[in-house]
């Protein structure tokens, strides 16, 4: 259970929130002007990458305010929150803990409990 | 062989009686069930899992594979470690796995049967034929495989505790109370853990230090804790077990708050102790290890430094003479400790070369005249449920020695579960033969033989130098020893046999009867990733998790596949630690406590007039009111149904999701979040509408309100309103932060009736005499607010039946006097009430649909013939865009249509599929073309036959058609007409005038 800074409120466990998928992803100003296809790709598809992730959340069971954050989906380390209308932080404020092609970060993951 | 007791100041001289299958024994105050069955001479305490061989008790701690007990005076519960447990007066154990007796086990056929039973057998054996897994092999294994039974009943006995530290120091023996030390007086928030109801670890457990600081350990001990618990910053806990290392250092540890005291049963019996931390240090020591024999798993084969523990901890020689079998340096101290107490034992036995094993080992061997074997090991070992005769070899010779107890030591294994568990990596380190703690992934620091090191020399300058990250003083540590400081082993894994039988047994894991020879099985059958290997062989995956066996079997894999160690690394170590049971995860979280139940205001009432309930969500809302006490709940729904539309019913719909939507762009918000077009609703009327997803499909829908432009509420469903209102929410936080809106809940504010059927406006006269019902001054779909008894209430024209009616909002502080009132008036004119269950047949009979019963998430309003509800002028609304994607807006999608039986006796069932055979084939070669399904069914009272709602591909073209609906059990399938879904009043004449 990982600790969770709500930008409102501080430091709360986990449990508190609920995850809201990918940021950033506006919803169409006029869906009617977009085609099939792009209507298709902004309600169905998201991203899903191992590393570096901007992800929504709420929390729900708090002051109820939605925000984003910055996680490493590979150790689940949170790097950043930041309320919904603040700028996207750039990539490269972040370290990519990523190291192999596979991406198995170089600690903590998984099965990979022995040094090599 | 007997037992002899050892003074010990840990155990008190009050004597208490236990029972242990039935027969009463003596022990102390401060055993565990452990200590006072060895006490007692008792070495057999259990049968094992697989093979029903006979288990005495192997360790002295949390570690134990072997000596699982139930105890029955604690509301029977099973597989509890009795070398950790300890006893009280009156206790009552039972031995586990094992029927009739314990001394005669019918199970043990399997012993004889063993070569049958190696790795993979489940698998291999119990493949078919079809049917034969549920109904007779699994059965079968479940009960003769297995461990305790589970307690009859559940019982909350746990409470939660939470912390916040800025240290947390798991461990008080030699290295944590040393740490602890350091952290006296500071400013940091210090919680110190020990598993034990006493601190002091190894210098409790053994002989192994002489004196610490020029005092004896038992008086460093008092002194450090003294200093300890007078410091405010540092608290601590006894008999408290961390099980599990989560990310982001939060720990759960697990209180005993009765460890050797009977359970009262008012007090809760444990305390889950839920921990953030800021740094963890790990000092929790290390595991013996044992090494594989034959029959290294009959009672008496103890490990050795759990022999030594006994003696110090426990006050309890189990057996004066026995062999000790070794491949380190360690086992000196037992040795020494043995030759004090009077005892000589049989014979020394040490795998090492005489030239590389210490002077001092061999000078008190020689002096005590105690055969030594160096360069030796055990054969085996042989016995009727027992140990009685030990073969060492040595060389080419082998002799056999008569003791009762053999004492194993196959070195130490750091005890890495929690640094693992903690996504820390650990490495392999050649002098101590083991893995040990190497890059940690979280704030964690691990101390003393935790990190590897066993050289309690070294352990102060360790302290310090990891330590040296806190603002805290130097701590000096001057230790005497009575073993060598220097560790030394010999590898050892497992002995060679005598002879090659398939019955010779040589574990490798005692808790689930895994031996050598299936670890070698399963190689040669191609597991030899040490991950499958574990699976296929349940090598360490017993409640003990193989702590003192898993390196070993690493070991012997990583020979096999003449691989080094640390290419076949380890299994990984998953929490908890230790089992806890679910009653210390539940905490209070039980029964009524784990899901609030909710209750209307009229709840009393409900249950005055026999309402037979039902949950919805949370809420308790009555499924329908048992007239009398035979009543069957077809009968009741029949007759409600019917009374309804004769004259009228009432039901309780406070449970209906209420939100109220305010602010200055609450027109725009609601055209956004609704398919329905509210600019030109004039205020003070109401409408059904309908909420969809982004995807176009339907997610919510109830009756909004109009107050004004600015003022809306909206129902919905009863189970749905938590998710409305969260979604109405996220849209105005993140799509639409400019639009000014204010959302509240207020299902709770208000309780609800429905009450409907043609006597209805009657009754509404009878019970507001001064209010106007008349159909031109309240017509259908408007809503009023009235004074009320000081309050004020609304009243809405609406209906879920299809016959006229009301709906009532009234604060609930006099709901019940109101709803009791309209008893009292609608007598004369056979008001009933009715329930959920009547709720949803009138509304088929009348072609409505229910959210989650019609609809399932691929549904959209079109599929619905609810086109008339979408604001097609609407330049936009969440979902609007799906509705034409090519897939939405398919001829063939599913969609609603009424089914009527030709047969009226015919019964529809509800869920059943719709075909176009009339007859099923006996034997189905080819798929059935699948048309829809039935997503309602009832017996009509009002029509006299059975009705249902379908979706059915392309249903809106085939009015009037001839299809078959499939019935249970049955090949001959229901003749239907698919007909128009309203049965009822097609023309709405009941509801509008
Ligand atoms: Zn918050």
């Amino acid at each position: 259970m990982i600790l969770i800074k709500c930008p409102y409120c501080g430091e709360r466990d986990q449990s508190e929130f609920e995850n809201g998928g990918e940021a950033h992803v506006i919803r169409p100003k006029n869906p009617e002007s977009l085609s099939d296809k792009d209507w298709g790709e902004y309600v169905f598809y998201r991203n899903n990458p191992k590393g570096i992730f901007y992800e929504r959340w709420v929390h729900s069971h708090g002051c109820k305010k939605w925000f984003n954050a910055v996680r490493n989906t590979s150790t689940d380390q949170i790097l950043k929150v930041y309320k919904v209308n603040e700028k996207r932080p750039d990539l490269s404020e972040f370290q990519n803990t990523l190291k192999s092609p596979s991406g198995e970060p170089s600690v903590g993951s998984g099965n990979f409990a022995v040094k090599k | 062989m007997s037992a002899i007791n050892n003074n010990c100041q840990y155990i008190s001289k009050k004597q208490v009686k236990i029972t242990f299958d039935g027969k009463t024994y003596q022990a102390y105050e401060g055993d565990t069930i452990a200590s006072a069955l060895l006490r007692n001479n008792i070495r057999l305490v259990g049968r094992s899992f697989k093979y029903h061989r006979p288990r005495g008790i192997y360790t002295c701690g949390i570690e134990e594979p072997n000596a699982l007990v139930q105890i029955i005076s604690e509301h029977n519960e099973p597989n509890t470690r009795a070398t950790i447990k300890r006893v009280y007066d009156g206790m009552e154990i039972a031995s586990q796995n094992r029927w009739p007796s314990l001394k005669y086990d019918f199970g043990a056929i399997n012993n004889i049967l063993s070569p049958i039973f190696s790795a993979g057998f489940y698998y291999k054996t119990f493949m078919g034929p079809k049917g034969f897994w549920k109904n007779l092999y699994e059965p079968l294994i479940r009960h003769s495989a297995g461990l305790g039974k589970p307690p009859k009943n559940f019982r909350s006995k746990s409470t939660h505790q939470y912390h916040n530290n800025d240290v947390v120091i798991i461990g008080a023996g030699l290295s944590g109370l040393a740490a602890a030390k350091k952290f006296i007086n500071t400013k940091y928030k210090v919680l110190l853990i020990e598993q034990d109801s006493y601190l002091g670890g190894v210098l409790k457990n053994s002989n192994k230090v002489k004196t610490i600081n020029g005092l004896t350990p038992q008086e460093w001990i008092s002194e450090t804790e003294e200093l300890i618990l007078n410091s405010k910053n540092i608290t601590v806990l006894k008999n408290t077990l961390v099980t599990t290392y989560n990310f982001t250092n939060h720990l759960i540890a697990l209180e005993d708050k009765f460890a050797g005291k009977k359970i009262d049963l008012n007090k809760s019996e444990l305390t889950l102790h839920k921990i953030r931390t800021s740094n963890t240090i790990i000092a929790n020591g290390h595991i013996e290890r044992f090494i594989s024999f034959r029959n290294n798993d009959l009672p008496g084969v103890m490990l050795a430094s759990s022999f030594e523990k006994y003696i110090h901890r426990y006050g309890v020689v189990p057996e004066k003479e026995p062999i000790i079998f070794t491949n380190n340096s360690s086992s000196l101290s037992l040795l020494k400790k043995l030759i004090s107490l009077g005892c000589k034992p049989k014979a020394y036995v040490d795998s090492r070369k005489k030239d590389n094993i210490e002077t001092e080992i061999k000078k008190i061997l020689r002096d005590s005249d105690i055969s030594f074997f160096t360069d030796a090991e055990i054969e085996g070992c042989d016995g009727n449920k027992k140990v009685e005769t030990i073969t060492i070899r040595q060389g080419k010779s082998f002799t056999k020695l008569k003791s009762s107890m053999l004492c194993v030591s196959g070195g130490y294994n750091p005890d890495i579960h929690l640094f693992t568990q903690s996504k820390g990596l650990v490495k392999w380190d050649k002098n101590i033969l083991s893995f040990k703690p190497d890059t940690p992934f979280q704030k964690t620091i691990t101390l003393g033989s935790t990190s590897g090191n066993y050289s309690f020399k070294k352990l102060c300058d360790e302290i310090n130098e990891k330590l040296s990250i806190f603002k805290t003083k130097k701590v000096s540590l001057d230790i005497n020893l009575n073993v060598p400081n220097k560790f030394s082993i010999k590898e050892l894994w497992e002995t060679k046999k005598k002879n090659n039988s398939n019955w010779a047994k040589s574990f490798i894991d005692l808790h689930n009867d895994v031996t050598t020879k299936d670890l070698k099985q399963a190689i040669t059958e191609g597991f030899d990733r040490i991950e499958h290997l574990k699976r296929y062989t349940t090598n360490s995956m017993g409640t003990d998790q193989g702590k003192i066996s898993s390196i070993n079997s690493l070991a012997i894999v990583s020979k096999m596949l003449k691989k080094e160690i640390s290419e076949v690394g380890t299994t990984t170590y998953r929490p908890p630690y230790a089992p806890l049971s679910f009653a210390a995860i539940a905490g209070r979280s039980t029964y009524e406590f784990y899901d609030p139940e909710r209750k209307t205001s009229i709840h009393s009432w409900h249950l005055k007039n026999n309402a037979v309930f039902e949950d919805v969500g949370q809420w308790k809302r009555p499924w329908y009111f048992k007239a009398s006490e035979n009543e069957t709940m077809h009968q009741a729904v029949q007759r409600e149904s019917k009374m309804l539309r004769e004259n009228a019913g009432i039901l309780d719909g406070s449970t209906l999701g209420k939100i109220e939507i305010k602010g200055r762009d609450a027109l725009e918000f609601m055209n956004l979040m609704y398919t329905n077009a509210f600019t030109k609703m004039k205020p003070m009327t109401s409408r059904y509408a309908m909420m969809l997803g982004e995807d176009g499909m339907i997610k919510d829908d109830g009756i909004i309100c109009k107050i004004s432009d600015q003022h809306f509420i909206a129902t919905t469903t009863s189970s749905g309103a938590p998710k409305v209102l969260a979604d109405m929410e996220e849209y105005l936080q993140t799509e639409w932060p400019h639009l000014q809106v204010y959302l509240n809940s207020i299902t709770e504010q208000f309780s609800t009736f429905n009450i409907s059927g043609p006597k209805t406006r009657e009754i509404m006269m009878k019970v507001f005499p001064d209010i106007d019902f008349s159909n031109d001054a309240f017509p259908f779909m408007t809503f009023k607010n009235f004074d009320y008894k000081e309050t004020k209430i609304r009243i809405m024209r609406a209906s879920f039946t299809g016959e006229l009616g009301y709906e009532i909002y009234i604060p609930p502080k006099i709901g019940l006097e109101l709803w009791e009132e309209i008893f009292s008036c609608g007598k004369e004119y056979n008001l009933i009430p009715y329930g959920t269950e009547t709720m949803h047949l009138l509304r088929a009979e009348k072609g409505y649909i229910v959210i989650g019963q019609e609809t399932d998430g691929t549904v959209t309003p079109i599929d619905l013939n609810y086109n008339w509800m979408i604001g097609k002028n609407k330049k936009d609304f969440i979902g609007k865009r799906s509705l034409s994607r090519p897939d939405t807006s398919r001829e063939d999608r599913k969609q609603l249509v009424g089914i009527s039986p030709i047969n009226k006796k015919d019964i529809i069932e509800e869920g059943q599929h719709i075909v176009e055979l009339n007859e099923l084939p006996k034997k189905i070669t080819n798929p059935i073309k699948y048309l829809g399904h039935v997503s309602s069914g009832y017996h009509s009272p009002n029509l006299n036959h059975s009705i249902g709602l379908a979706m059915i591909r392309g249903g809106k073209n085939l009015l009037g058609q001839k299809f078959f609906v499939t019935a249970t059990g049955k090949t001959k399938n229901i003749p239907v007409e698919i007909v128009n879904p309203v049965f009822i009043d097609p023309e709405n004449k009941r509801l509008t005038s």
